[in-house]
């Protein structure tokens, strides 16, 4: 075999798909690295094409395209009552009237994800008077709008990509944020006069397993999750903009002084001229930075306010405050549920008993507790 | 009616306290400092704590307008990309769910304060430092100030967090304001303007509903200095006795349409619609805690439980 032949099957930069969060790393043999190139980037991150501006082609117009008609206030009094009459005598069902069948928890279920939105960081002091910086999510009202079986959801073109060597998983479609239907297409609200909700702003999908369906109408709050329990944070990043070099890629530029003539925050050199004589496609260069679907794994749940819906989290979350986030139970093997979490998901006790208002995981300090004193 | 003059009379307040408070940057001339008053005890001032009716028959509680200054910490964060009105409505109850616990009392920068916390490498586990309040900032559960003194002729300075759990009791020792908002040039200041005894006891006010200004004019230090203080419009710093160069390359470097500039200072506060709002939905249970504290004091520790 050739040494450029070599060279190519060991530095071969593979294009990552946007769903991998993890860097494809290369052969970086020193004896290698040293002979054949005099610096060596990691190529891959930069090929991805991060994001689009338009939504996939099967989802419904949304927002309301007209301009703002001019209608008289007797007619838009006359609306409003419509729409009131419309979705007042299908309310949805409360937890307990619907009729969930009682599954069983397994280590293998997953279960429905929530809808938050991070409302921002907080400060709080565990028992030996460590800080610890907490993001608060706030759950907003979620909904079940369908469940999509299996079966149904393999043969759709994003159940087909994601379950394609694998056993299938059903999806349940959650929305949040209930508005005023007038600012939505008459199709996007179809979507969820079948169920009798008020249209909601913001939807997303949660990959359960069979045993974790739920029937539409059902409602999702903060109780679903468990105090010291690990979660997956979905979101996306804060958008920097269009942002130079050493923000974006995190190069050192040039020397601030002596004698440098403008280049102070420049790339510098883009190729070798050698190999290849040509740019390689993914060349680190500035760009639009930010505005990017990120994770954040395994954080954990020290705090639950069921009367606002609030969750501490330790740790931060993607995104910039008042963002929207999905919230999952944890891929983590070491962080996920050994016990019984609320299954399929959390209902308030039919005595009509009130939960615990908050509710603090054990290491955390409560602000109403006495001082600490080691 | 009466609500609305009420509420006029707290919004005139806090402009009057508003231009009492930035006279220093408004006019050049000498301002008179008129010290501003405040309650300790809130409940014993008959005009302040007033329970008006509402239009409905309601009673609305309005809290005195110089809560703003005896009580900055409740104030959120200005900049409105992060404001969320659920958020700092759960910081406040649990900022007073500590206050509850501990006393953190009024204190501006330039009182003297004692402050005791928990700390594992001292010898009997608790560590006392007296100092000045040089500054103080940060809203909500971040509150902190930063307490200066000079032990063994070392400059020291701590920085503590209003609501962190260690700390056993803050007191103060002497309360009282200065010509300046920051203190800062006390670094550069002689060492007999920050040195405070740690057996300081605390004085007891003449005047209980008035904290006084200390027109103090500090000398500083022969330069060079930490910061540029000739560019900063100090008042509490003697005459600096610097060569003209220097206020003219300050001049140069100087902004003196700032302080025409409404919509900046906008920016940097909150409204006073808001501030109503914040300070009456806390303003019963600081009363609360304080009337119980007054009890417990005149009671004294043999009663307590």
């Amino acid at each position: 075999m050739s040494t450029l032949g070599l060279l190519r099957t060991l530095f071969n930069p593979k294009i990552v798909t946007p769903n991998a969060t993890q860097l494809q790393s290369l052969n970086r043999s020193p004896f290698l690295v040293g002979l054949f190139f005099n610096h060596e980037q990691i190529r891959t991150m930069s090929r991805v094409k991060r994001r689009t501006t338009h939504p996939p082609y099967w989802h419904v117009l949304k927002n309301v395209q007209r301009e703002d008609e001019k209608i008289s206030s007797d007619n838009l009094r006359f609306v409003r009552e419509v729409i009131q009459d419309k979705y007042k005598n299908k309310s949805p069902i409360k937890g307990s009237d619907l009729d969930i069948a009682k599954t069983e928890w397994d280590p293998k279920t997953k279960r429905s994800g929530v809808i938050a939105r991070n409302i921002g960081m907080y400060h709080m002091w565990q028992k030996d008077g460590t800080k610890v910086i907490c993001t608060v999510l706030h759950v907003l009202d979620n909904h079940v709008i369908r469940y999509v079986p299996p079966e149904e959801y393999a043969k759709s073109i994003i159940g087909a990509k994601v379950f394609k060597n694998r056993k299938p998983l059903g999806c349940l479609v959650v929305g949040a944020e209930a508005t005023n239907p007038d600012k939505f297409t008459r199709q996007y609200c179809s979507l969820f006069s079948e169920v009798g909700l008020l249209p909601k702003k913001r939807l997303a999908r949660f990959i359960v397993t069979p045993n974790a369906a739920l029937p539409p109408c059902t409602p999702l709050t903060a109780g679903h999750f468990v105090i010291g329990q690990g979660v997956d944070v979905y979101g996306k990043t804060i958008d920097y903009g269009f942002q130079g070099v050493v923000k974006r890629w995190g190069f050192k530029g040039g020397p601030a002084s002596h004698g440098a003539t403008k280049f102070h925050r420049r790339g510098g050199t883009i190729g070798t001229g050698r190999d290849k004589a040509r740019v390689w496609p993914g060349q680190k260069m500035p760009g639009h930075m930010g505005s990017e679907r990120r994770f954040c794994r395994g954080l954990k749940i020290v705090r639950i306010n069921m009367k606002y819906n609030v969750i501490y989290v330790k740790g931060t979350v993607p995104g910039p405050t008042n963002s929207i986030v999905q919230i999952f139970d944890t891929l983590l093997p070491r962080r996920k549920f050994t016990e019984a979490p609320p299954h399929p998901t959390y209902f308030p006790p039919e005595d009509g008993t009130l939960p615990q208002e908050d509710i603090w995981d054990s290491s955390l300090h409560v602000f109403g507790s006495p001082s600490i004193s080691v | 009616m009466l609500r609305k003059a009420v509420l006029q009379t707290f919004r005139q307040g806090l402009a009057q306290s508003f231009f009492k408070r930035n006279a220093v940057s408004l006019s050049e001339t000498t301002v008179t400092h008129q010290p501003i008053e405040t309650s300790n005890e809130a409940g014993e001032r008959s005009v302040s704590t007033q329970k008006t009716s509402d239009d409905s028959g309601n009673t609305v509680v309005v809290a005195p307008p110089e809560f703003r200054f005896m009580y900055p910490e409740f104030l959120p964060d200005p900049a409105m990309e992060t404001r969320n009105r659920l958020k700092e409505k759960l910081e406040r109850m649990d900022m007073l769910q500590r206050r509850s616990v501990i006393e953190i009392p009024e204190f501006y920068t330039g009182s003297i304060m004692a402050v005791t916390v928990a700390d594992a490498n001292s010898p009997n586990k608790f560590a006392k430092f007296v100092g000045i309040c040089i500054q103080r900032g940060g809203s909500g559960l971040r509150a902190w100030f930063i307490l200066r003194n000079v032990v063994d002729k070392q400059g020291v300075e701590i920085l503590y967090e209003m609501y962190c759990p260690l700390i056993q009791k803050i007191e103060v020792l002497r309360l009282e304001r200065r010509l300046d908002e920051s203190l800062l040039y006390l670094r550069d200041a002689l060492p007999e303007y920050s040195t405070f005894s740690f057996d300081m006891e605390p004085e007891r006010r003449l005047n209980n509903s008035v904290v006084p200004i200390n027109p103090l004019k500090v000398k500083l230090r022969p330069r060079p200095w930490l910061e540029r203080w000739e560019r900063q419009n100090l008042q509490g710093v003697e005459d600096l006795k610097l060569p003209q160069v220097f206020y003219d390359r300050a001049a140069k470097v100087a902004k003196p349409w700032e302080k025409y500039d409404l919509m900046l200072h906008y920016r940097k506060t909150i409204p006073a619609e808001e501030q109503e709002k914040i300070f009456a939905e806390v303003h019963s249970q600081l009363q609360q805690q304080e009337l119980k504290r007054k009890l417990r004091r005149r009671r004294g520790p043999d009663s307590e439980q």
